[in-house]
């Protein structure tokens, strides 16, 4: 059975949740790398890190266990602990 | 349509009592009869058949007979209703003279829409079609608390899904219409109606009958002189604090002895929260956006309670603001968080103004005056002194005001090592802590323990800030 | 969208093929990532066109953690 809730805002924004917004700049940020683990993703994103090193940027990398399953929670919480911003790949 | 409308049951002896009347009725009067029951009853007068309950469930009825009237033959704005046979009150809105043989009084009967289970059926036929606001549809196998905590709906504690049932039975609890605006809400000024104000207030856990008094907070939230905007935007800690005087605190159960500043009370709790989450979900403002507060305090998640006004020597709150003591009122005060004060021997009114004195003295800081108004809330151990002592409220915050006179050699920047102050030009002068009337008394608490509370204001109080306001509750 | 709940903007990458699985689930989760669709298939291509596959989809990348001006 749906439930349907009903808007207790002055509905001045787009339904459903909105993505947070993103930082004006990366200076002095850290940008999580998250290898969701489907093959060849590795590669993709390595060359992404290149990239974002060569603009100066700060990174690290993570991977999911295995891409049949959602990151666990541990790995979320060190992602979120450890930087500012996010790119998952690849998802296929 | 009709300037009066009565609604009737035949299962209902007063219903039938009256029965007689109605000819005379349609005759004099600009009147529509509707029957819960049977369309024939009463007879011998056109009756609209209303089985269906649709008139008597938007109309909120209660008991029958009721006879409400209208502004005019729009039936539109209801101006008042009289429920059961008052033969005083009947002629009184009607302008008629009722002469025939009936007693002067009968109560009446429930209305049918209160049979058992009736009104959510009625909520679900007749209440939400024509409410105004996006729906959300919540899949399968989402979770709709988490769902409300993802839209960001919450204050940071769980949210009761506010579903279409619950917003039309929580639209029962007041006669205003759902699409009434009553105001724009800051930050961003968005108009908010009654039935915002009721989807928050499902949020929030309140019960319908809460609705008048939740109104009124809002109401009072919206008023120029409590500068809710500012209020909002400031770094400093305060947020708006609810009491409510009159008969309608204790109809609903408020809090307003043991622990009435803190948890456990339904009504006290779930009427502050609502007022947070119309002011987080229509107006916009919340934490790191608007909000601005370095710390702000625990009562931003709700901050209400009830005075206690029974068997005090003292005014309420509100007939000290002119209000009569049979109507009940909601005040909002910008508020810090609570200050306890400690005297379990004090004898005298003297010695126990001297101690709230010596606390009031450090309200915001010591050398901070004229800036912070203050609400003393007086528990009924600690009135007990001045009762015997026979102190008006009026003489206590005269010896308050009188005690809290300081030198302005105290206060300057630089005094007592330190920077904070007022500008050397006050040295010599003394200083109020307080703007004239920035000193409030509420008196509540439990019976047992010597203990009154100081909650101080928002640094910016008075014409230049934010003023208490109080606002009458309706329905 | 957990680790946008955690206060951690970003998006995901994915190719072609999961646009209509990405449009679905935004709908049904009431949330709509920032992403980048890059071309199908993935699996069978070599490491240069991994890394030109990267080079080219970099600019919309980085748009998924900074906010640019287009």
């Amino acid at each position: 059975m749906t439930m349907v809730l009903m808007d207790p805002t002055a509905e001045l924004n787009p339904d459903g949740r909105m993505p947070l917004p993103k930082p004006k700049s990366l200076n002095g940020l850290t940008v999580g790398l998250l290898n969701i683990s489907k093959p060849r993703g590795d590669i993709f994103l390595d060359r992404i890190d290149d990239l974002l090193g060569q603009k100066g940027i700060q990174t690290k990398r993570y991977s999911k266990p295995t891409f049949t399953r959602i990151a666990p929670t541990e790995l979320k919480q060190q992602i979120a602990t450890e930087c500012d911003v996010v790119i998952e790949a690849l998802a296929d | 349509m009709s300037q009066y409308v009565l609604v009737v049951k035949e299962d209902c002896e007063t219903c039938r009592l009256l029965a007689s009347l109605t000819k005379r009725l349609i005759d004099e009067l600009d009147i529509t009869i509707y029957s819960q029951d049977n369309p024939e009853f009463p007879a011998g007068v056109p009756v609209i058949d209303d089985t269906e309950l649709e008139y008597s469930f938007n109309h909120r009825l209660e008991t029958v007979p009721t006879l409400l009237k209208f502004e005019n033959e729009s039936g539109l704005t209801e101006l008042e209703r009289t429920e059961g046979w008052d033969r005083n009150e009947w002629q009184r809105l009607t302008g008629l003279n009722f002469l025939e043989d009936l007693p002067a009084f009968r109560p009446g009967c429930g209305s049918k829409t209160l049979d058992p289970g009736m009104l959510d059926q009625l909520a679900v036929k007749f209440g939400s079609a024509d409410l105004e606001a996006r729906r959300l549809a919540i899949e399968d196998g989402e979770d709709e608390i988490e769902a409300c905590y993802d839209r960001g709906w919450s204050d940071g504690l769980p949210l009761v899904p506010p579903t279409e049932l619950r917003v039309v039975k929580m639209l029962q609890g007041t006669r205003r219409a759902p699409s009434e605006i009553i105001g724009n809400v800051p930050p961003d000024y968005a108009p908010c109606s009654v039935l915002k104000v009721a989807v928050n207030a499902v949020m929030a856990g309140c019960k319908p009958e809460y609705m008048p008094v939740v109104l009124a907070a809002v109401e009072a939230a919206l008023l120029d002189e409590f500068c809710m905007h500012g209020l909002l935007a400031t770094t400093y800690f305060s947020g708006p604090m609810v009491v409510v005087n009159g008969p309608i605190s204790r109809a609903i159960g408020m809090n307003s002895k043991g622990n009435a500043l803190g948890q456990g009370n339904r009504a006290n709790a779930t009427i502050g929260r609502a007022l947070q989450l119309v002011i987080r979900n229509v107006g916009g403002g919340k934490p790191q956006g608007v909000d601005r507060a370095a710390l702000g305090n625990p009562g931003k998640y709700t901050f209400c309670f009830a005075e206690d006004e029974t068997n005090s020597c003292w005014d309420s709150y509100s007939v000290e603001k002119g209000f009569d003591s049979q109507d009940s009122a909601v005040t909002l005060f910008a508020a810090d968080g609570v200050q306890g004060i400690v005297d379990q021997k004090s004898r005298t009114p003297e010695s126990l103004c001297r101690s709230f004195a010596a606390g009031l003295r450090v309200a915001s800081h010591p050398k901070m005056v004229m800036a912070a108004d203050a609400f003393l809330v007086i528990t009924p151990e600690h009135e007990r002194v001045f009762r015997d002592a026979e102190w008006s409220k009026t003489r206590v915050k005269a010896e308050l005001e009188s005690l809290l006179q300081i030198d302005g050699a105290e206060l300057v920047m630089g005094a007592g090592g330190i920077a904070e102050g007022l500008p050397d030009k006050f040295a010599d002068k003394v200083v109020p802590k307080f703007r004239a009337g920035g000193l409030n008394i509420v008196r509540a608490g439990g019976g047992a323990g010597m203990f009154s509370a100081i909650i101080a204001g928002w640094g910016a109080s008075g014409s230049m800030g934010s003023v208490p306001v109080t606002v009458k509750v309706g329905h | 969208m957990d680790l946008d709940r955690r206060g951690i903007p970003g998006g995901f990458i994915a190719s072609a093929e999961f646009v209509e699985a990405a449009a679905s689930q935004a709908r049904s989760l009431g949330f709509d990532p920032s992403k980048v669709f890059v071309g199908h298939p993935i699996q069978d291509r070599s490491n240069a066109e991994m890394e030109k596959l990267a080079e080219d989809a970099f600019q919309e990348v980085l748009a998924l953690v900074v906010e640019t001006d287009a």
